[in-house]
């Protein structure tokens, strides 16, 4: 039977609010009387369930949760249900400290199925589809969320993880691989790889559509994808702590993300004061999740910078979008005081050609200043027998570096394939100051 | 195009082992390289040769995945000194972007190729087909 769209996610603007509302009061009741963590939170700024009609009214007391209150309360403490009702576990990458530990239900493993069938659905995909999902499998959410996304949308599924990137583009090319889902930065790898084997995506393949996400992306490395593999890009959004993958979802449009409101309320604020920002203001994107039975997070802190637009969107959806992420409050990084976020070095370096696409960010100290180098990969196709145009090249990321983040970079090239590189999410940015 | 070698370029990064590398490659395809000369600046630099066989070498070093390339060159005979071939090119106002010498020859980039061929012919230069 084919997949039809919920009529959830068909609602109007103000269904969603409607509905948004009832969802949050069942929410904070429920947290309130089942998860500890919540009810002294609650109690601290003066809130009792009967207090909260709205979002408003979370908003004026600045109650947020953060990443320090899961890992305070590892691995389980923040399970609104019996830890008998859990039927699965993921975990975040724990770069920085302990992984954050989710925990999910029948009933949030079939939410979060229905979420990610959505998103390929709102992409362009049904079920007669072939989707190889290359994102990681295992406590990383993206492989296992795309994969159950993917059968309930009914489409034939290749779970080929990531690795082994030969192999990946074999069953690709043989099993006639229609959507691919993985990480940009491992797109364009198996774009390399693939013109390495001498496989032509355009000829040999049937790709026709990505779904790519799990770090910040520009346009311009969409555009490289898109002709490099030969098929439309779209950008989802979503992170473990909100089920995984499938929060939102780039329509045909692709003029920002719809996030599926029926399931989380999004804001925006102040990063830096926690106040309430408008449509249309830059600012930390915070979600409470509406639907979550096992691990429900009320105003979740992303870390993640964007733009909220509830305009209606031309493909009919009314679910508010997001804009492209422009890089992450951790992501960004302080060079003589200007913050620098990766996206935007890539967002300059794919708009110039004769580069690969790859680069690394190396944060230094000289003497008292901090120093910023960027290295940059030339495209094996680069053609110059000479070292001037070499020069001007270097000069020319330079200058435009320079012009996009207010902050001179020294640039340095790099043979094709000179820099590491990354299947699941790419490490981009090295800082020596904390050395 | 009678005259003209094919001159064979290579960015690479300025340090050690990296020259070797890319001759490993050549010399895995039993490519010879009859000239050879680098242009550097800090960190990075150009390779600039002459091989054997300069289509095997291109199609070898791009499926190796290095940033190779190929330019029309003048190997101009040094049989009899270069007195007169710069100077029916400069009386031609044709610049040299670089050169650099084989045994038998100077490997020369101009400008204006056509013009240049046409300047050293004039001059009884003698331009080498192969090297």
């Amino acid at each position: 039977m084919a997949y039809e769209l919920p009529p959830t996610a068909k609602m109007k603007l103000s269904e969603i609010k409607e509905l948004q509302s009832k969802l949050l009061r069942a929410l904070i009741r429920r947290v309130y009387e089942k998860v500890p963590f919540y009810h002294k939170k609650l109690k601290e700024v003066g809130l009792t369930p009967d207090d909260v009609k709205s979002v408003e009214d979370l908003q004026k007391k600045k109650f947020f949760t953060v990443k320090d209150d899961l890992r305070a309360n590892y691995p389980l403490g923040l399970l609104a249900v019996s830890q008998r009702e859990v039927v699965r576990i993921h975990a975040s990458s724990g770069t920085t400290g302990l992984p954050t530990i989710m925990a999910y239900t029948q009933g949030d493993i079939e939410r979060w199925a229905e979420l990610n069938a959505r998103c390929l659905a709102v992409a362009g995909a049904s079920q007669e589809d072939v989707v190889q999902v290359a994102y990681g499998y295992g406590l990383f959410t993206g492989g296992l969320g795309l994969h159950y996304g993917a059968e309930k949308l009914g489409a034939k599924v290749i779970p080929a993880s990531v690795g082994n990137t030969k192999r990946q583009i074999k069953l690709m090319k043989d099993l006639k691989a229609t959507v691919l889902c993985c990480t940009p930065s491992y797109a364009l790898y198996i774009a390399e790889v693939a013109r390495e084997e001498g496989v032509d995506p355009g000829r040999d393949l049937n790709l026709n559509l990505g779904i790519f996400g799990a770090e910040p992306w520009s346009e311009g490395t969409r555009k490289r994808i898109e002709e490099e593999l030969d098929l439309r890009a779209h950008d989802i959004y979503g992170m473990s702590e909100l089920y995984g993958p499938g929060v939102a979802i780039e329509c045909v449009e692709r003029n920002g993300l719809h996030v599926w409101c029926d399931h989380f309320i999004v804001e925006v604020i102040d990063p830096k004061t926690g106040e309430a920002l408008e449509p249309g203001e830059e600012g930390e994107l915070v979600f409470t999740t509406l639907t979550k039975e096992a691990l429900p997070l009320i105003r979740y802190r992303s870390r993640d910078i964007s733009i909220l637009e509830e305009e209606p969107c031309s493909c009919g959806l009314e679910h508010p979008r997001i804009m492209r992420i422009r890089g992450r409050t951790d992501d960004m990084i302080k060079v003589r005081g200007v913050a620098v976020f990766p996206s935007q070095v890539e967002e300059v370096l794919s708009r110039i050609d004769g580069l690969a696409g790859h680069y690394q960010i190396i944060v230094d100290r000289d003497g008292p200043l901090d120093k910023l180098k960027v290295r940059v990969e030339v495209a094996s196709s680069y053609v110059s027998d000479k070292l001037s145009d070499l020069m001007k090249l270097q000069q020319k990321v330079e200058e435009e570096l320079r012009e996009a983040l207010a902050v001179r970079a020294e640039v340095e090239l790099v043979e094709p394939k000179g820099l590491p590189r990354s299947e699941g999410k790419a490490q981009r940015v090295i800082d020596l100051r904390k050395v | 195009m009678r005259g003209l070698v094919k001159q064979i370029s290579v960015f690479l990064e300025n340090k050690p082992g990296r020259l070797a590398e890319l001759m490993k490659v050549l010399e895995g395809s039993k490519i010879k390289v009859k000239a050879m000369g680098i242009a550097e600046t800090g960190s990075y630099g150009v390779i600039r040769m002459v091989v054997d066989r300069h289509e095997e070498a291109l199609k070898t070093l791009r499926e190796a995945n290095m940033a190779a390339n190929e330019a029309s060159v003048l190997a101009i005979s040094l049989e009899d000194g270069l007195y007169k071939a710069s100077k029916a090119l400069g009386e031609a106002g044709v610049n040299i972007e670089y050169a650099y010498t084989a045994l038998n020859a100077v490997i020369v980039k101009v400008d204006d190729e056509a013009r240049a061929r046409k300047a050293l012919e004039q001059a009884g230069v003698k331009v080498l087909e192969h090297i």
